[in-house]
């Protein structure tokens, strides 16, 4: 973080310096939480852009110039996030936006972009009505929470073969909309819910919650909740002995989750659009650099961000220019090889085709136990 | 008072000449919210400096302010010119009904309960789905047709100087007087019969009312309302501008506002290492400067006043 | 019925734990008149430096804890000498900001050398389920609430039967008197407050073993804290733990029948209530009205 200051501070001063309009260097702003709860995956999401752009770079750049990140602190909210894009749009004249995590700083930068015309890709928010809010500038290079439902909520049912689940989720936007679609999709294939209940974020103490799970007695429980909130949930489950299969979404089946939670992760289900451990030779040549460059496996977050950027590059090259239309054609036209899949845009700047999988933590490592493609909705 | 107000006024000049001069869209942001934390800064110290009590809770009439003009906007479909003033109306109605409970109490206890109050709305606001949206807030709420930074700019420089109008007119006033007096002595003042409770609930719910009316302008400045408007973040912030400023003063928490202002973006980057910073800075202003950046501005002519209005003993008078 | 013993279980545990992390606030108050607000900021220290000692040290629990008290012990005499007796004497306003402003500075501080992680301090022995009948607690929990229930009667214990315990008290009742019968108030100030932080952070890293450490939770075990001394009495021992008992069954009677999810507003809509009827608490001995 203080390198990226170092790094902002020095682009702000060569900016005031060089008022010109010519640059030799394009830039792309990335708005992530870097500080709050969820800085722990807001890094993630920063490492593996940067990751990205030092590969653009070292093949030559983009239209021959290369890729500068502008990092901004957007902490998970509205308001900041929306200070952080008009710094970035006003004062480093950015080509193109990255951000802003959480589908509610998302949902709050989304008319800013509309209205200064930037297109904007969010590599994270779940949130399945962002892409119904008829914005041309905005793309989701990730999976709603509807469409995870609907890839796995067969596969959930039937291997695990549950009958009574309940849905236990944190309480904000992601967390409840996790749970409305796991259940309306579990339900419709007959699955019981044995009870529904959220927790604030920050939790530490499960127990009365917990209590009431196990007078439910559910042979499945669901969880929507982040590596913080997580972690503390899953390991005072098995403190208070509860034995049934847990199967979440969120960052599971990251090495920071697994590091944190210990032995209470094993045998965990979670359905991630990315696990370090999927099968395909672009996905172990990804992992070997994250791997070097990171020391620590990537995670749903790093190759978030890693995706997200390297479509931002291509989508920059394919248009020829920075002009923020022929950006945002470009995107459209994307076809961008990922480690977990093809990435494609639909009308309304979803993402669909890439791979999302059920993986099961065993030995603190994420293995595949099913994958299914992320079909465009409909 | 004449000193006050002729710095008042030239500042205000220099605030309406400056879009003329300034026509970077980011420096106007910066601007805008700066004045945003002038009309909050002004409304706490209110508070803090004329009634002499600390209220930690204050950031609870700000979110009020904004949740009423997003939902009357949202739901309503009114124009920015109604909401705002609707919402510093619906933050009185609060201030009256949480000052009536909590100005009975002084100290720690009157700090503890204002705090307790800005927790509950935060909760209920975070969770009332049906109402406000929970955590999801208010989104896309109307700019008012506004698309120039300077339009805002105007609007929320009218709002400040409304708000520093009302809390100069407050100070001066007989009101005002009485409730300084109760801050020096709570008892002389009862005994002179002045109400310190009456007095308190007066201060209180004008600041209440600026603070609804800066919540106002936030809702349709940033578009976006979520319960994180109640967060401890403005109220800490608020603190440090009228603390750094000089409580008790109308010119203190106009320069806290806008040196903060500056601060925060300059150090955005770094938001723990700004905030260890504020944290330094208060211990400092505590310990060392507990009158803030003004009584920097004007010490002497204070005492030179009071000097010159001693009567010098006459010899041989008993 | 198996739930509501279970709920109640629960409640008293944490209740428990409510009442070991607000003592150190009651006895800075009761005995000091200063409002610490830096508490829960110090509580978060006790945890963060104990897993630095279990953790990057490599000692032992009790040893680890032992560390803790001390070092904190020295940090708490330290504040207290440079940082609260220059503003003794200005009202309770100055002491309120000065603490606000520390903990601000410790917070972030904390934030910006740790991260904001949480971390592991390990336990003095491995955790697991215990069941007592319908019941199920954990073997981590019985073993705080044990060490919580020694450290409360210890402090109480300090405070009235030695000898700096009475000059603890003798200072609190009247300073100037204090200070002709011959005891170095600003040394017992410093001492009491060092008292006050030590508890605050062994209460810290004993939850800190059962949960994590993290260096942003200070400002809700602050607030937590608060509500308990409110609801005992500032200043009251007895108060604390009937306060952090009642908050604790509470939130849990509340969170298990109605919804986990706005459990917090429990604590605030009590300190209202009790603020209205009752300012004083249960078990004060002062009263604060207009």
């Amino acid at each position: 973080m203080k390198l990226s200051a170092f790094g902002c501070l020095t682009g702000l001063v060569v900016l005031l310096s060089a008022p010109a309009l010519a640059e030799d260097e394009i830039k792309i702003g990335l708005i992530e939480p870097l500080t709050g709860s969820v800085a722990y995956n807001g890094n993630s999401v920063v490492e593996g852009a940067k990751l990205a752009i030092g590969e653009v770079n070292a093949a030559g750049g983009v239209l021959g110039k290369p890729i500068k990140l502008v990092i901004e602190d957007g902490q998970c909210q509205p308001a900041n996030s929306v200070n952080a894009v008009e710094k970035l749009v006003q004062k480093d004249k950015v080509a193109l936006l990255v951000g802003a995590f959480c589908s509610s700083a998302t949902a709050a930068i989304m008319p800013v972009a509309q209205r200064y015309k930037i297109p904007l890709i969010t590599a994270v928010s779940s949130k399945a009505d962002l892409t119904e809010q008829n914005n041309p500038y905005f793309f989701r290079a990730a999976e709603t929470d509807a469409l995870m439902a609907r890839a796995f909520a067969k596969i959930l049912a039937t291997s695990l073969k549950l009958t009574n689940v309940a849905y236990i989720g944190v309480n904000d936007d992601w967390g409840r909309g996790g749970v409305e679609e796991f259940s309306h999709d579990l339900s419709d294939l007959g699955v019981k819910k044995a009870m529904v209940d959220y927790f604030d974020h920050g939790s530490t103490d499960f127990f009365t919650l917990l209590a009431k799970l196990r007078v439910a007695k559910p042979d499945g429980v669901f969880v929507a909740a982040e590596t913080q909130d997580g972690s503390i949930l899953v390991k005072q489950i098995r403190e208070m002995g509860i034995d049934t299969k847990v199967f979440g979404v969120g960052s599971w089946a990251t090495a920071d989750f697994i590091k944190l939670t210990g032995d209470a992760a094993e045998g965990i289900y979670a359905a991630v659009p990315y696990a370090s451990s999927m099968d395909a030779p672009r996905n172990q040549a990804f992992v070997k650099k994250y791997q070097d460059a990171y020391k620590i496996k990537p995670g749903k977050y790093g190759a978030a961000g890693y995706n997200a950027l390297q479509i931002a590059a291509a989508a920059i090259a394919r248009a020829g220019n920075v002009d923020p239309e022929a950006i945002r054609e470009a995107l459209h036209k994307t076809r961008y090889e990922a480690p977990n899949g093809i990435y494609q845009f639909d009308a309304k700047g979803q993402a669909y085709g890439f791979e999302a999988v059920l993986v099961r933590l065993q030995g603190g490592e994420p293995k595949v136990v099913a994958s299914s493609p992320v079909d465009a909705p409909h | 008072m004449h000193f006050e107000r002729n710095v008042l006024l030239a500042m205000l000049a220099a605030a309406v000449l400056l879009p003329l001069v300034v026509a970077d869209q980011y420096l106007l942001h910066l601007a805008v919210m700066a004045l945003f934390y002038v009309i909050l800064a002004s409304s706490l110290n209110l508070v803090v400096g004329y009634v002499g009590e600390f209220s930690l809770g204050h950031t609870a009439f700000l979110g009020v302010g904004a949740y009423t003009a997003a939902l009357l906007s949202n739901r309503l479909g009114l124009p920015m010119w109604a909401t705002i003033p609707l919402a510093g109306v619906t933050a009185v109605v609060f201030g009256c009904a949480i000052g009536a409970i909590t100005l009975r109490l002084q100290g720690p206890y009157f700090v503890i309960i204002t705090l307790a109050f800005s927790e509950v709305l935060r909760i209920i606001a975070g969770n009332w789905v049906a109402f406000t949206n929970g955590p999801m807030g208010l989104a896309g709420i109307s700019q008012g047709g506004i698309g120039d930074k300077r339009g805002f700019y105007y609007v929320v420089l009218a709002l400040a100087a409304l708000s520093l109008y009302l809390c100069y007119r407050f100070v001066y006033s007989n009101i005002g007087r009485g409730a300084v007096s109760v801050r020096e002595n709570r008892y002389v003042a009862q005994s002179i019969g002045v109400n310190p409770f009456g007095l308190a609930l007066r201060a209180f719910v004008l600041g209440a009312f600026l603070a609804g009316l800066a919540g106002g302008f936030y809702a349709h400045y940033i578009s976006f309302v979520g319960p994180e408007v109640f967060n401890f973040a403005f109220t800490a912030s608020m603190i440090i501008m009228v603390l750094m400023g000089g409580k008790g003063t109308l010119i203190g928490p106009i320069l806290g506002a806008v040196i903060v202002t500056v601060l925060e973006e300059r150090l955005r980057q770094t938001q723990e290492l700004r905030l260890t910073l504020f944290g330094l800075i208060v211990i400092l202003v505590v310990l060392f400067l507990p009158r803030g950046i003004v009584s920097l501005m004007r010490p002497r002519r204070e005492q030179r006043g009071e000097i010159g209005r001693m009567v010098p003993v006459k010899e041989g008078a008993t | 019925m198996d739930l509501f013993l279970q709920f109640l279980t629960n409640g008293l545990v944490v209740g428990a734990f409510y009442a070991l992390s607000a003592l150190g606030l009651t006895l800075i108050f009761g005995l000091m008149r200063v409002v610490n607000f830096a508490h829960g900021e110090i509580y978060m220290l006790g945890g963060v430096t104990g897993w630095f000692f279990t953790s990057a040290l490599g000692l032992n629990f009790f040893a680890a804890l032992a560390l803790v008290i001390v070092s904190m012990a020295v940090l708490g005499w330290l504040v207290d000498r440079f940082l609260i007796e220059r503003v003794r004497d200005q009202g309770e306003e100055a002491g309120i900001l000065l603490t606000i402003g520390l903990s601000i500075f410790l917070a972030n501080l904390t934030l910006l050398v740790v991260g904001p992680a949480p971390m592991k301090v390990v336990g003095p022995l491995t955790e697991g389920p215990v069941f007592l009948g319908p019941v199920v607690l954990t073997k981590l929990r019985i073993v705080a609430v044990a060490i919580g229930i020694i450290l409360i009667v210890g402090a109480n214990l300090l405070i009235r039967k030695t000898r700096l315990g009475q000059a603890m008290r003798a200072t609190f009742q009247d300073p100037m008197a204090a200070r002709l019968a011959g005891i170095r108030t600003d040394h017992i100030y410093a001492c009491t407050f060092a008292l006050g932080c030590t508890l605050a952070a062994t209460a810290g890293m004993l939850l800190a073993s059962i949960y994590s450490a993290q260096a942003s939770i200070g400002g809700l075990v602050s607030l937590k804290s608060f509500v308990v001394v409110i609801l005992g009495g500032m200043g009251s021992f007895p108060g604390a733990v009937v306060g952090g008992l009642l908050l604790g069954v509470a939130e849990a009677m509340w969170g298990g029948y109605v919804a986990t999810g706005m459990v917090d507003i429990i604590g605030f809509a009590l300190v209202i209530v009790i603020l209205l009827f009752r300012p004083q608490g249960l078990f004060a001995t002062r009263v604060e009205r207009a």
